[in-house]
């Protein structure tokens, strides 16, 4: 990578900063706003923009870096260097049309969601800059995150379908359970390296050195990856994003074409540096990539549905994005980005614009829209031209580039399945992509009016309204042409050359000159295309036929089913655990209590080499009047537990609280005596207030080995506690087990830093008051929780007395 | 709880008073004798159980007492952020020096603790009492 100079540079925060605080006031004024709400977010995503587009030219990199966490050398550290900021150029210039078109197109939709959908769009939006710019792992993690988040929002936005809610849950475990997984790999990275930093790593060869030779190093890049494949929908993550098409359309154009998805690539295009090297990082990605890519391409052709067919190609391009990193072959992966952001995004509008119209994208009731639609039309074919790779659109000159790329790459031959098989299988998907952008176009605009799909017959689940409503913005045909017209000038401008420049200029990493032209130079890359194209016709044509095939891959075991089954089943293991652990009865809770105490003390015993032969201890010290009371202790207890009637046990557990308060007097303890007595007080009052909510009393669900065992707990634990106590007064033991007493222990802390001769309060209020604060905090919720549920529960039995 | 009792209403009328003085002295001498906040808020909620069972539970229900808690709660809590606005960890102590009185900060975290623990006893020992027998 040429060496850049660095400049210190405020817009960057600026363009990130935009969208955020659109995403703010979008979300809080939302509904005053109204269709306002979606200029502003577009005008955001202009801003950002034309700030970004501002920033210094070749030969300096923007930078921006505060000190965010400082103890574990975390920065808020942003960084536009050519890739970064042409991501961000990518994500703020498609955001922009996709927003212009969603204000036309959400017009009709709820206006109590809208404020959410404009936030979560805007904090997306942000989020997509900050994954781009961020160069900090760290914080390009929290960006990471916010996109699932906000993604969820998005696609689940028609909350009231179930279909909707399925769909945005099963995005959001997939891609933010990956998202934890990347965090870890960050943290592995973090670890070894000793920074954050992404541009300090990868422009360090010693800090790439030191962490190629950790054995860290396989499991940091498996966490990485397997954020990455959550994230673009690689296989066997796949399966989240054809059941996310349930978003809203500009949704699916923005997040499932332009740009979400790609982040996993773009993280990809950031490692590569990095990780490169790594013996593991050309098998996984290559072969991830290759089954992502069928996988998708075959999909795509059988299915129907517009956006699902749009959905599968996009799995299969980002397979093949995934293919070309493993192999290193990243010369022109912002190209390829560029190229299908472009033409995706236009055929997915061009697909909302057709369910808006027709109310159905089902292509078996679609057809000879051309009349209806010229300029969505128009779009279509543009689009549909690049996605299959005709000249002179910008496809071709990405797949000849990535044909040229795939015969010359060195780790092509080093890989295991050997470079003709790539190559055929390159080819092939490209044959099945083209073939599905014929049946788009072809099935949706030409032929004949299908009156299956008039106005009024089948109502897509999306499309709300009819279309004679009132667009509240530009026509919805403006950003679907402009993406198209996009590839077009984009590629009639690589006969200029300028493409190439363009490529090189933003590439992710440039190892050798890169050269396209849309003038066809003879070789081996040409013939390929051309043959591809042929097969893609005659592949077309045979639609019919090979729909007869059946379909056997993931028919009968759908891996989205297979992944809620198992979420359902960890719900079920969940409850059997918590209903076998939290099952109600008290009893089970006082015995497991019980018995722990033992097991921890004799532990912590065994470790001090403390038994009961340690203790030494004289009765005589002990005053005459201490022994009766514990005779009388012992009666009472007694009578508490053979108690017939509940009023009888309580008044006898009152008479024990009260006889050791009567023991506290004796050993000279005022302070826990004065606790003591006002507790034995209050609980006194508690109990009365409960008895007569109480069920009858003895109950007799007891067995008789239910008993021995009651007794058995009890008589354990008591043994174990007075062995502890005797220890505790064990001369020689007691100084040292002592932290109060021992010289520099609490309690001439307490007089030294809190000033009070009250040990206890001075520990409780200051030297441990951040203990106290977690219980009072307790304290206060057990109060609330005991409001709200005795409320709660009066107000419905009067509700219900009265209805 | 309708005890309707004479003699406890006659009794309560001079043991309220007479029991909330001494949950005061209770709390101030916690920092070098027995007590302080948790013990006064007790002896407070006792007082209020008292009341309760003396005069019915009418007048006590009037006032929301997880209001207290929480006012409690904030109370604590604020005396342990301050300090960090001059630069101090989070519940640092002072003293403050009033003349030739002495105040640890730590009190108004006890004076949190007092409001909670009365708050939230008082809370239950209302809301069971307004359930129906």
């Amino acid at each position: 990578m040429a060496p850049h100079s660095t400049i210190p540079s405020n817009v960057l925060p600026a363009a990130l900063a935009l969208p955020f605080a659109v995403a703010a006031l979008a979300a809080l004024l939302g509904r005053r706003l109204g269709a306002v709400a979606g200029w502003i977010v577009a005008a955001a995503a202009a801003g950002s923009f034309l700030l970004l587009l501002d920033l210094p030219g070749h030969d300096a990199v923007a930078s921006f870096r505060v000190p965010w966490l400082p103890e574990i050398g975390v920065d808020f550290a942003l960084r536009a260097d050519p890739f970064g900021r042409f991501f961000a150029l990518l994500v703020s210039g498609v955001g922009f049309f996709v927003a212009l078109y969603a204000i036309s197109y959400m017009a009709d939709g709820d206006e109590r969601r809208m404020p959410r959908f404009w936030g979560a769009l805007a904090a997306f939006m942000g989020a997509m800059l900050g994954i781009a710019l961020s160069d900090d792992l760290l914080l390009l993690f929290l960006f990471w995150e916010i996109t699932s988040l906000s993604s969820f929002l998005l696609i689940g936005h028609h909350d009231d379908e179930p279909a909707a809610r399925a769909g945005a849950l099963l995005a959001l475990q997939v891609t933010a359970l990956g998202g934890l997984v990347l965090a870890v790999g960050v943290l592995l990275v973090a670890q070894v390296t000793g920074t954050f930093s992404i541009s300090g790593i990868a422009g360090d060869p010693a800090r790439i050195q030191a962490l190629l030779d950790s054995p860290l190093a396989p499991g940091a890049l498996g966490c990485i990856l397997v954020g990455v494949f959550t994230k673009s929908a690689q296989f066997p993550f796949h399966f989240w994003l054809p059941r996310a098409m349930v978003a809203p359309t500009p949704v699916s154009a923005y997040l499932h074409a332009a740009t979400m998805v790609k982040a996993g690539p773009f993280l990809l295009g950031r490692m590569l540096p990095v990780f490169g090297q790594l013996p593991m990082w050309t098998p996984v990605l290559a072969t991830v990539g290759l089954v992502t890519m069928l996988l998708g391409a075959w999909k795509a052709f059988r299915e129907t549905d517009l956006k699902a067919i749009l959905a599968r190609t996009t799995g299969s391009t980002l397979g093949f994005l995934t293919l070309l990193y493993g192999f290193g072959a990243a010369e022109q992966d912002a190209l390829q980005m560029l190229n299908h952001a472009l033409y995706k995004g236009a055929l997915f509008l061009v697909a909302g614009i057709v369910d808006h119209h027709a109310h159905t994208r089902d292509l078996r009731r679609l057809g000879g829209l051309r009349r209806e639609l010229p300029l969505p039309f128009l779009a279509a074919v543009l689009a549909g031209l690049s996605m299959a790779g005709v000249p002179p659109l910008l496809g071709f000159l990405v797949k000849e580039s990535f044909y040229d790329e795939l015969l010359h790459s060195d780790a092509v031959s080093g890989f295991a399945l050997g470079r003709g098989f790539v190559v055929a299988a390159c080819v092939l998907a490209n044959v099945f992509v083209a073939a599905v952008a014929a049946k788009f176009v072809i099935g949706t605009f030409l032929g004949e009016r299908r009156e299956g799909a008039s106005r009024g017959g089948h109502h897509a689940p999306h499309a709300h309204v009819d279309d004679g409503a009132r667009p509240a913005g530009p026509p919805l045909w403006v950003s679907p042409l402009a993406l198209a017209l996009g590839a077009l000038a984009l590629g009639l401008l690589g006969a200029t050359d300028f493409t190439g420049h363009l490529a090189e200029a933003i590439a992710s990493r440039r190892s050798h000159p890169f050269h396209v032209s849309l003038i066809p130079t003879p070789g081996l890359p040409l013939w390929l295309s051309m043959g591809g194209m042929a097969m893609a016709v005659a592949l077309y044509l045979a639609r019919g036929r090979m729909g007869r095939i059946p379909d056997l891959v993931e028919t009968h075991h759908r891996p989205d089913r297979l992944w809620e089954r198992m979420v359902a089943s960890l719900a079920v293991l969940g409850e059997e655990v918590s209903m076998r652990w939290q099952n109600g009865s008290l009893r089970r809770y006082l015995a497991a209590t019980l018995l722990s105490v033992p097991v921890l003390a004799g532990l912590a015993l065994a470790r001090a080499g403390l038994s009961h032969r340690d203790v030494v201890v004289s009765l005589s010290e002990l005053p005459w009047f201490g022994l009766f009371l514990c005779v009388l202790l012992g009666i009472a207890t007694m009578i508490a537990v053979t108690a017939t009637t509940r009023l009888q046990a309580s008044i006898a557990t009152t008479t024990v609280g009260f006889i050791v308060s009567m023991l506290f007097v004796v050993y000279r303890s005022p302070d826990i005596l004065l606790t003591q007595i006002l507790i034995e007080t209050v609980s006194t009052i508690f109990v009365l207030l409960v008895l007569l909510f109480m069920p009858g009393f003895p109950r007799r669900d007891m067995s008789a080995p239910g008993h021995l065992g009651a007794i058995a707990v009890a008589t354990v634990f008591s043994l174990v506690v007075t062995l502890l106590l005797l220890l505790s007064m064990t001369p020689g033991l007691r100084e040292n087990a002592n932290i109060a007493v021992r010289p520099g222990g609490l309690l001439s802390l307490a007089l030294e830093k809190g000033g009070g001769a009250n040990a206890v309060n001075v520990i409780i209020v200051d030297i441990r008051s951040l203990d106290t604060n977690g219980e009072i905090t307790v304290l206060v919720a057990v109060g609330l929780c005991v409001y709200a549920l005795l409320r709660a529960r009066r107000a419905r039995s009067e509700g219900g007395a009265g209805a | 709880m309708n005890a309707e009792s004479p003699i406890l209403r006659t009794v309560a009328r001079y043991a309220i008073p007479l029991t909330m003085l001494v949950a005061l002295r209770i709390f101030f001498q916690g920092h070098d004798l027995p007590g302080g906040g948790f013990i006064a808020g007790v002896l407070l909620a006792a007082a209020g159980a008292i009341h309760l069972l003396a005069n019915g539970v009418g007048r006590a229900a009037g006032i929301r007492w997880w209001r207290v808690s929480v006012v409690g709660l904030l109370v604590s809590v604020s005396n342990g952020i301050w300090p960090m606005l001059i630069g101090h960890p989070y519940m640092d102590n002072e003293f403050l020096h009033l003349g030739s009185f002495h105040l640890p900060t730590a009190t108004f975290f006890d004076l949190g603790v007092m409001l909670i623990v009365v708050g939230t006893l008082m809370t239950i020992f209302v809301e069971l009492s307004l359930e129906k027998r």
